[in-house]
């Protein structure tokens, strides 16, 4: 029998916690929208909880070491973003638990596959040409489908399918081995004119390349807050690799050019960014949606409305873009900030695991995957809220949609095979999950 | 590398940091003008997911209610006293907002403004949960039988009637015409509400301007009883000062002649000039008090001052500043009959008389009777508080004999106010608002040894000058208000009604 290791107590006693909260939440949501119990309480909190459970037990079984917050915290905005789609619609609540346990399946597959994440460095090609070709697959005659404006989906008969989910994942791969090999060469990349030292044009092309890529997903699909996570991916993996702050302030420029130069050719994410700029002029129009956020995020106030007692019902998109808005009115800036708090624990756990690993790939992947997490819970956050233009972007773990969740355990499960390889190796322990024989020895 | 993976945590940090900072912003500071923005309607629409305390009178009628709908907004209310009560408790509309008690207790009938109070059972505790059955209804003062009594008495004309407990404050009647019912503003048809409010506004007189307390109107005579209490408590000896029979007074300073009413003479001494409203008489008296005795009195006893009523915006009485009497001697005469820029409510008219009727003091005029939560037990009940001592008591006693003699006197202008075996004290009020138009006051209480109600009535802009007079068009809707609150057969008033009439046409009353 394997001994388990203090970290996975850790994480049980952790899950637990969380399908309490999750179940509370779910109970007051009930009473709040209908003033009863919701009648699917017992077998969503058993379903939820079996779910983790499982998810648990595999990591007892192929990451023992790996990191005990992460899933979790994964668990529990998993858990809460089940209840506001429940109490917005019943019928997404049930295609979300569906996709729940998709996930949790698609992550226990991702540690069974991947046993040591520096294999994946090996297929690095195989995941550029997969990550591209996915991220332009919507624009693909006939399997492409435009949904508010944006071209972001796929359908194959009644199956819609966001492929940009997954292709940043791959993406993330390829730069981190691809930067991992290229480190030295990028950081020094400088040559002297004259006077000054400038960058040398051979050790542009790779940020030229990834610039080129994001503006063609920004121009063919319409999508600001894909464009600019991915590019924002690359840039920080990149800086992450070279250290050079050079090639913050290049991508910084580079990416505010492309977007000025791409606003003046597309309506949609004009439109977007007029409603940012002036939501109050198009109010009834392209402001609408934000402006029936940004009352909704008002009206919560401190303490929030109480789950299932708001309106909820004014705002277009509310179980995916705007479900952050509803939170927001519903629970209040103490709840919210509970929630943010709760990415922010998962993209430092991501970092810290990133510090831990030895190798530059593993370290640049688990960088780039909580970067990921973190630019993406900004990007949408900072929309909803008009810090930033507002995207079609999820957030993740929370927000209604299949491919999101789906992408998102698989980040989760790739980020626990870093963990638990570093771990591994910080105790000199073969990496592959030998029966271990220290008990309680990840201290 | 591990020096920009601790960079890339400080970078995401400082992105939730500006998160954080919106959210506080959003949330905290701007959180009141999101709230106030006129788009916003979610504040509304929220509120009317949840029910809404009942509005009972106070003799138990049901005058606001919320009905459970099937549609998005939860709720209907309705109003099952249709136009009777619409200026009491205003309209609950989520396209006009709201008015009336409707607005003013908003925070009661939804439950926000209870105190929070730890759940004691089960139910408490789902109730604390679901927010839906905290609720509180009120119960007013205003009596269901007297508002039918003043919407009868006058009998479809435009005027208002406001009756209030002297002792407490408490309004028991308060009604105006033209009015409206506030069920079509509450539908939750858009369409029905947008038709209803224009059917609304577009009647002549603005219904929706509660001008039983909003409006103001000339009081003509009936600010008397404030000079006459100027007299008493400011120069006692004018009280006896005979005034010389005039038909018109030569104003100071002017060629301006002020005339008695109709053209009338007379004169003498207080009891006199009041009892048949004496214009000349009342015009020297002012004279002789002088601009600040009687600003001071007016000031005591409510004018120029908001009266601390529980309703929306309550309108300021008017009388002029002392400054603005400089140089300018004869606008004193015309103030101290209730004229020139003498403007007052029938709300503070019925408090002048109140005060009277109180031995001096004017109680703070209110519509709230006691609050009652879900389970219908009385949580907190009004108490009556003084709002002003507008005189001595004996000031009041004095000026009550005058108003006595005003309806039992012969010769009294308010003769038509009789009500057999109960000594009724007034005030009549014909003001002239242009050559052919008055604005025709009755201010009385009774009974005057104890009183139990005091009551204003003001018909506005009336044309004929010989039957449309204070003691002729109102005097006869007061004497029914108070003859229903103190449970008087209406047909035996009546009879005494008729017969008197003939005997005020030729009487002066300013």
């Amino acid at each position: 029998m394997i001994p388990v290791p203090a970290r996975r107590r850790t994480e049980l006693g952790l899950i637990f916690l969380a399908v309490i909260l999750t179940g509370g939440l779910y109970a007051l949501a009930g009473f709040g929208k209908a003033g009863s119990l919701p009648a699917n309480i017992g077998p969503f909190l058993g379903t939820l909880f079996a779910l983790l459970i499982a998810a648990h037990i595999a990591l007892r079984r192929l990451a023992p070491l790996a990191d005990p917050i992460l899933l979790p915290v994964a668990g529990l905005l998993n858990g809460i973003g089940y209840v506001f789609i429940a109490r917005l619609s019943p019928h997404e609540a049930r295609l979300q638990t569906i996709w729940t346990a998709v996930g949790i399946a698609v992550f226990v597959g991702t540690l069974l596959i991947v046993r040591r994440a520096r294999d994946l460095e090996r297929y690095r090609y195989m995941f550029a040409a997969g990550g591209i070709g996915m991220l332009l697959l919507p624009l693909v005659p006939g399997i492409g489908e435009d949904i508010n404006g944006a071209r972001l989906w796929i359908h194959v008969g009644t199956l819609n399918f966001q492929p940009g989910e997954i292709a940043k994942l791959a993406l993330a791969i390829f730069f981190a081995s691809l930067l991992a090999e290229r480190a030295d060469l990028l950081s020094q990349g400088t040559k002297r004119v004259g006077r000054f030292l400038v960058l040398d044009p051979r050790y542009l092309a790779p940020i030229v390349t990834a610039w080129g890529l994001s503006l063609v997903i920004f121009l063919a699909e319409n999508d600001l807050g894909s464009s600019f996570l991915f590019f924002a991916l690359f840039i920080g993996m990149l800086w992450v690799a070279t250290g050079r702050a050079l090639y913050l302030g290049v991508g910084a420029a580079l990416f505010g050019g492309g977007a000025v130069l791409a606003l003046k050719a597309i309506g949609h994410a004009q439109t977007r960014v007029q409603a940012w700029l002036d939501p109050w002029v198009h109010a009834q129009t392209t402001g609408y949606q934000i402006i029936q956020g940004w009352f909704a995020i008002a009206n919560g106030g401190l303490y929030g409305l109480g789950p299932g007692q708001s309106g909820a019902a004014s705002i277009p998109e509310a179980s995916t873009d705007m479900i952050f808005a509803v939170m927001a009115e519903e629970l209040g800036l103490l709840g919210v900030t509970a929630i943010l708090i709760g990415f922010l624990l998962m993209v430092g756990s991501g970092l810290r695991i990133a510090v831990r690993c030895e190798r530059p790939f593993e370290k640049l992947l688990a960088a780039g995957l909580s970067l990921i997490l973190g630019v993406q819970t900004f990007v949408i956050v900072a929309g909803v809220t008009r810090l930033i233009p507002l995207t079609g972007i999820t957030l993740p773990f929370v927000s209604y949609g299949g491919s999101s969740l789906l992408a998102n355990y698989i980040l989760l499960a790739l980020l626990l095979r870093l963990s638990h390889g570093a771990e591994s190796e910080a105790r000199s322990l073969p990496v592959a999950h030998e029966p271990l024989t220290a008990r309680g020895a990840d201290r | 590398m591990n020096r920009q993976i601790r960079g890339l945590g400080l970078g995401i940090s400082i992105l939730f940091i500006a998160l954080f900072v919106q959210l506080n912003y959003l949330q905290v500071v701007h959180k009141t003008k999101l709230a106030a923005n006129p788009l916003n309607r979610a504040t509304v629409i929220n509120s009317y997911t949840l029910p809404r305390g009942n509005i009972i009178s106070a003799d138990g009628v049901t005058l606001a209610t919320s009905v459970p709908t099937k549609d998005q907004l939860k709720y209907l209310r309705e109003y099952p006293a249709g136009s009777l009560f619409e200026e009491v408790t205003g309209y609950y509309s989520y396209i006009y907002g709201s008015d009336g008690a409707e607005a003013y207790y908003n925070g009661v009938l939804t439950g926000k403004s209870s105190p929070f109070k730890l759940p004691k059972s089960l139910s408490g505790l789902k109730n604390l949960l679901t927010n839906t059955n905290d609720t509180e209804s009120i119960t007013l003062t205003v009596l269901d039988k007297l508002q039918k009594a003043a919407q009868a008495g006058l009998a479809g004309r435009d005027g208002s009637v406001v009756a209030l407990d002297p002792k407490t404050g408490a309004v028991l009647a308060m009604y105006s015409n033209p009015t409206f019912n506030p069920n079509g503003l509450v539908s939750h048809n858009p369409a029905t509400v947008q038709a209803a409010y224009k059917a609304i506004t577009a009647t002549p007189g603005g219904p929706l301007a509660s001008p039983a307390y909003r409006q103001i109107f000339f009081p003509g005579s009936a600010f008397k009883i404030v000079t006459a209490s100027a007299v008493y408590d400011h120069d006692p000896t004018l009280a006896t000062k005979p005034q010389p029979v005039l038909t018109y007074l030569k104003l100071p300073d002017t060629t301006t002649q002020l005339h008695n009413f109709a053209g009338s003479s007379c004169g003498g001494q207080i009891l006199a000039l009041f009892t048949v409203s004496c214009d000349t008489g009342f015009a020297k008296i002012g004279l002789d008090l002088g601009a600040k005795n009687l600003y001071d009195e007016a000031t005591s006893f409510g004018f120029d001052q908001v009266p601390p009523f529980d309703l929306p915006f309550p309108v300021k009485s008017n009388f002029p500043t002392v400054s603005s009497f400089a140089g300018n001697l004869p606008t004193v005469a015309y103030s101290a009959i209730g004229q020139e820029n003498v403007e007052a409510s029938p709300l503070e008219m019925a408090l002048v008389g109140a005060a009277i009727a109180n031995g001096g003091k004017i109680m703070k005029p209110h519509i709230l009777g006691s609050i009652t939560n879900s389970q219908n037990q009385v949580v907190s009940t009004y108490k009556p508080a003084v709002w002003l001592q507008a005189t001595s008591a004996s000031t009041a006693s004095k000026v009550t004999t005058l108003m006595e003699s005003v309806v039992s006197s012969p010769d009294g202008t308010g003769v038509a106010a009789r009500i057999p075996g109960i000594q009724v004290a007034a005030k009549t009020g014909t003001a002239q608002t242009g050559t052919h138009h008055t604005d025709d006051w009755f201010v009385a209480f009774a009974p005057a040894s104890n009183p139990q109600i005091a009551v204003s009535v003001v018909i506005p802009d009336q044309g004929d000058l010989v039957s449309d007079q204070g003691g002729t068009l109102a005097a006869p809707i007061a004497k029914t208000v108070i003859e229903d609150y103190l449970g008087i057969e209406a047909a035996q008033g009546s009879s005494s009604g008729t017969g008197s009439t003939s005997s005020t046409t030729n009487q002066a009353t300013g």
